[in-house]
């Protein structure tokens, strides 16, 4: 890839909006109806609780969501040293690797931050476990990385030409 | 300039080039300049002159006699595109540029400085020259052209040239939702492929079709999305057949260019790639075989282009009837590398030793070389680096697992302590040559360095160009292996400084050194071949259709830069930042440029698949704000949908 700054934080907001939300909204519904419920962790998806939509825990369901938004607002701050880092590639481009490695480094900033109590006014409640924030994230990075690497070419003929940034060219 | 002489034989087309003034002989004699084996043919048929811009042919009392497009001639002038007919065979010819161009030149029938010259030999010959006084002028009435009566077509688009530029053209324009019914294309490949002057190139400069191109893995002429590119679709088919080594595509994609080799596709497997993309998008049906002659604005906010069909390509039919109009309100120029030129001194010693085939440049046909090399070894001098003479010297050392006793001497003018530096960063040099993987830093093509230049000014502009281009070659592990074989056995040495003079001598070119602080009384390299890979010099004058459009409508030309790189020294046609040429706007008629043409201008990788691709993409959305007829604006929703059906591989609709 080769992105510019603008590029990088459209790529991530659109990646937000479409890949990140609906998977995270997923998540977090089958977390708090299911996932944390020890009446329903067995149950699920076999019996009837299919037809008949489980108690949400707001709380729980709310988290990814903030989790999530933890990682947009550092995303969109790293944005700005990934771009001076690449300025010392002679290709100034941005290797897949580096994406795949970067992802992560991010993830695991947002979740020691939040688990050295620096976000517990974002989760009054209780923090995160491990476990979860992993299964979470590994979901959001897999489709985001496929986004990436696919979706975002098929759908959007004039990206890779516009180092990430959506919409049309200018006409002259 | 050289001529190249074609003809059937059994089903395949038969090549020769003429270098030189000659007279050429052609016959059935094995010493002939063109062998032509048959029993109607005369031992010394005729003989052929090329004086300036005309071609003479002259019969030499032959048993059966020659005739030019069927009329019988003794002396006569014979033009680009008339067959010239000796017994059964059927010949034509077209020019080539020095060297570069090791067939025809698309639209170099004729050097633009020699033009009056040539119409004059056309009204010698009791001909009119065609298109005549109509195209005297800056527009042209469209009752005129009608009433010529050799208006053939009127079309919505028109692509000049027939190959990789308009193809990716086109298809975006089908993609977009254009029906291959009004779109045109005239070309001049006999069988309408478009990558057939890639392909030369590739043959000439020892590329064959297993081989892998300096070119990424989404950079697909084949697909507008550049997904799935050529690294996942050769892993899928590796692994299909068990092969798990195919994995490593994908590997490489994923750590290039910082933790791994760059993917490159291999060459065959791109042309196999378009032979589908073109069947799906109807190319054949909208190619039109023909050489385009020149280019007029009408008065109805149009362009009219004059073409002539060459002979074979239209049975029976006489000169004037092949000569003939078409009508289109959009047209792009995409019509590749004009004439070229070697470098002063290569020039100088191929015209004082014409019948030496020792010198020869990268480009053009030279298989004679290795094949010579291998039977009998010798020594060969390689002048200039970058991706060809990594190539040719690949080569060198695979005639050398035939025959050991093949010695290479690489020649450049300086060595080269450090690369160049921008911004933050430096490029790699390794084994005396800078090396990236591609001819341009990769954010040349869609990145920051994309913007950057489209941002700068004419002046900024070459400057960057200078530094981005230049002579590269890329980092692949085997040429670094052989390079470092080479310098541990001794087989290969290299040498630094400008050449003085070359002179032939006892079967050997001796090529003398100076200018360097170590030769400074010079030095004098033998060598049984020279290999010229160096690059050459292009001249957009020299294409015709170019140099006229150029004249007739004061077109801007770029800033030609400084640099090494060949394709830095182009001055090409000035564009705007969609590709279009401004001075060509007629109203609702709008003319685009692609490719090396357009050189120097506001995208340096203009002449990659990417880059022409880019350039397609730009002029295509211009064509849907424009609301030309069934361009689309090709949002999201249609993106999707065309790209399903690529996957299925059915027509664009």
């Amino acid at each position: 890839m080769t992105p510019t700054l603008l590029g990088r934080w459209h790529t991530r907001l659109i990646l937000f909006l479409f890949i990140g939300l609906p998977i995270t909204f997923l998540y977090a519904w089958y977390l708090s109806a299911w996932g944390l419920s020890e009446v329903y962790t067995v149950a699920w998806p076999f019996d009837q609780v299919w037809f008949r939509l489980p108690p949400i825990e707001l709380s729980i369901f709310q988290d990814p969501f903030k989790f999530l938004l933890a990682l947009l607002v550092l995303g969109l701050v790293l944005d700005v040293a990934y771009i001076q880092i690449q300025r010392f590639h002679w290709e100034q481009d941005w290797p897949f690797a580096y994406q795949f490695f970067f992802s992560w480094v991010e993830f695991f900033i947002v979740f020691y931050v939040m688990d050295f109590g620096f976000l517990d006014f974002m989760f009054p409640d209780g923090r995160i476990p491990f476990s979860t924030a992993v299964c979470h994230f590994s979901w959001v990075f897999t489709f985001s990385f496929i986004g990436v690497l696919a979706l975002l070419q098929i759908f959007l003929v004039r990206w890779r030409f516009k180092g990430g940034e959506l919409g049309r060219f200018p006409l002259r | 300039m050289p001529i190249e002489i074609s003809w059937q034989l059994s089903g395949r087309t038969e090549r020769r080039t003429l270098q030189g003034r000659g007279p050429f002989r052609i016959g059935r004699s094995r010493n002939g300049d063109v062998v032509l084996d048959h029993p109607q043919v005369s031992r010394v048929h005729l003989e052929v002159i090329v004086d300036g811009a005309s071609v003479r042919a002259e019969d030499k009392n032959s048993q059966n006699g020659t005739r030019i497009d069927g009329r019988p001639i003794t002396v006569a002038t014979w033009s680009p595109g008339e067959a010239l007919q000796v017994g059964p065979f059927s010949l034509r010819y077209a020019w080539v540029a020095e060297a570069y161009e090791p067939t025809r030149v698309e639209f170099g029938q004729e050097p633009a400085r020699e033009a009056p010259r040539a119409a004059e030999a056309d009204v010698a010959g009791g001909r009119n020259p065609f298109p005549g006084a109509l195209f005297d002028r800056r527009t042209v009435p469209i009752s005129e052209i009608k009433a010529s009566g050799k208006l053939a077509a009127e079309t919505e688009y028109l692509a000049i040239g027939g190959g990789i530029g308009s193809f990716c053209w086109v298809d975006h324009l089908r993609c977009y939702g254009v029906p291959g019914s009004t779109i045109r294309v005239l070309g001049i490949a006999p069988d309408k492929t478009a990558y057939a002057k890639y392909s030369r190139l590739c043959r000439a400069s020892q590329i064959p079709l297993h081989e892998r191109i300096r070119s990424n893995s989404i950079s697909t002429p084949d697909n507008i999305w550049g997904f799935p590119g050529y690294a996942s679709r050769e892993c899928v088919r590796e692994v299909m057949h068990g092969r798990l080594s195919g994995l490593k595509r994908i590997l490489q994609v994923f750590g290039e260019p910082a933790l791994t080799e760059s993917y490159t596709p291999r060459l065959g497997d791109v042309f196999e790639s378009m032979d589908k993309e073109a069947a799906r998008i109807g190319w054949n049906d909208m190619f039109v075989v023909a050489q385009a002659i020149a280019i007029r604005k009408t008065d109805d906010e149009r362009f009219v282009i004059a073409y002539r069909i060459p002979s074979e390509a239209a049975a029976g039919a006489s000169r004037s009837e092949r000569e003939r109009f078409m009508v289109a309100r959009y047209v792009q120029l995409a019509t590749g590398y004009p004439a070229s030129n070697f470098l002063p001194d290569l020039q100088e010693f191929k015209h004082s030793h014409p019948d030496v085939a020792a010198v020869v440049n990268c480009y053009e046909p030279h298989d004679e070389v290795y094949k010579t090399l291998e039977q009998r070894g010798g020594t060969v001098l390689i002048r200039g680096r970058g991706i060809v003479a990594s190539r040719v010297i690949q080569r060198i050392w695979e005639a050398r697992q035939r025959n050991k006793n093949i010695s290479l001497i690489h020649l450049n003018r300086a060595p080269i302590k450090e690369g160049t530096k921008y911004d933050w960063a430096q490029r790699a040099v390794r084994s005396d040559v800078q090396q990236q993987p591609f001819n341009w830093p990769k954010s040349c093509w869609g990145g920051t360095l994309r913007k950057r230049l489209e941002d700068a000014s004419p002046e900024e502009r070459s400057q960057l160009l200078s530094i981005w281009g230049g002579t590269t070659t890329a980092d692949r592990d085997d040429w670094n292996d052989i390079i470092a074989e080479g310098n541990r056995d001794g087989w290969l040495k290299s040498f630094y400084g400008s050449v003085q003079s070359m002179t032939y001598r006892d079967g050997q070119v001796i090529t003398r050194l100076g200018g360097h602080e170590k030769y400074q009384e010079g030095i004098d390299l033998a060598a049984d071949f020279v290999v010229d890979c160096t690059g050459l010099v292009s001249r957009l004058d020299e294409a015709p259709v170019l140099a006229d459009l150029t004249r007739i409508y004061d077109l801007q030309r770029n800033k030609a830069g400084s640099g090494t790189g060949p394709e830095v020294r182009l001055a090409g046609l000035a564009v705007n930042n969609a590709f279009e040429v401004p001075g060509m706007q007629n109203g609702r008629g709008r003319v685009w440029a692609a490719g090396v043409l357009t050189a120097n201008g506001p995208y340096a990788a203009v002449d990659s698949f990417l880059g022409l691709q880019y350039a397609a993409l730009r002029s295509v959305d211009q064509l849907g704000a424009l609301r030309a007829p069934g361009v689309s604006r090709f949002g999201p929703l249609r993106s999707f949908r065309q790209w399903i059906r690529w996957c299925l591989g059915r027509s664009p609709g």
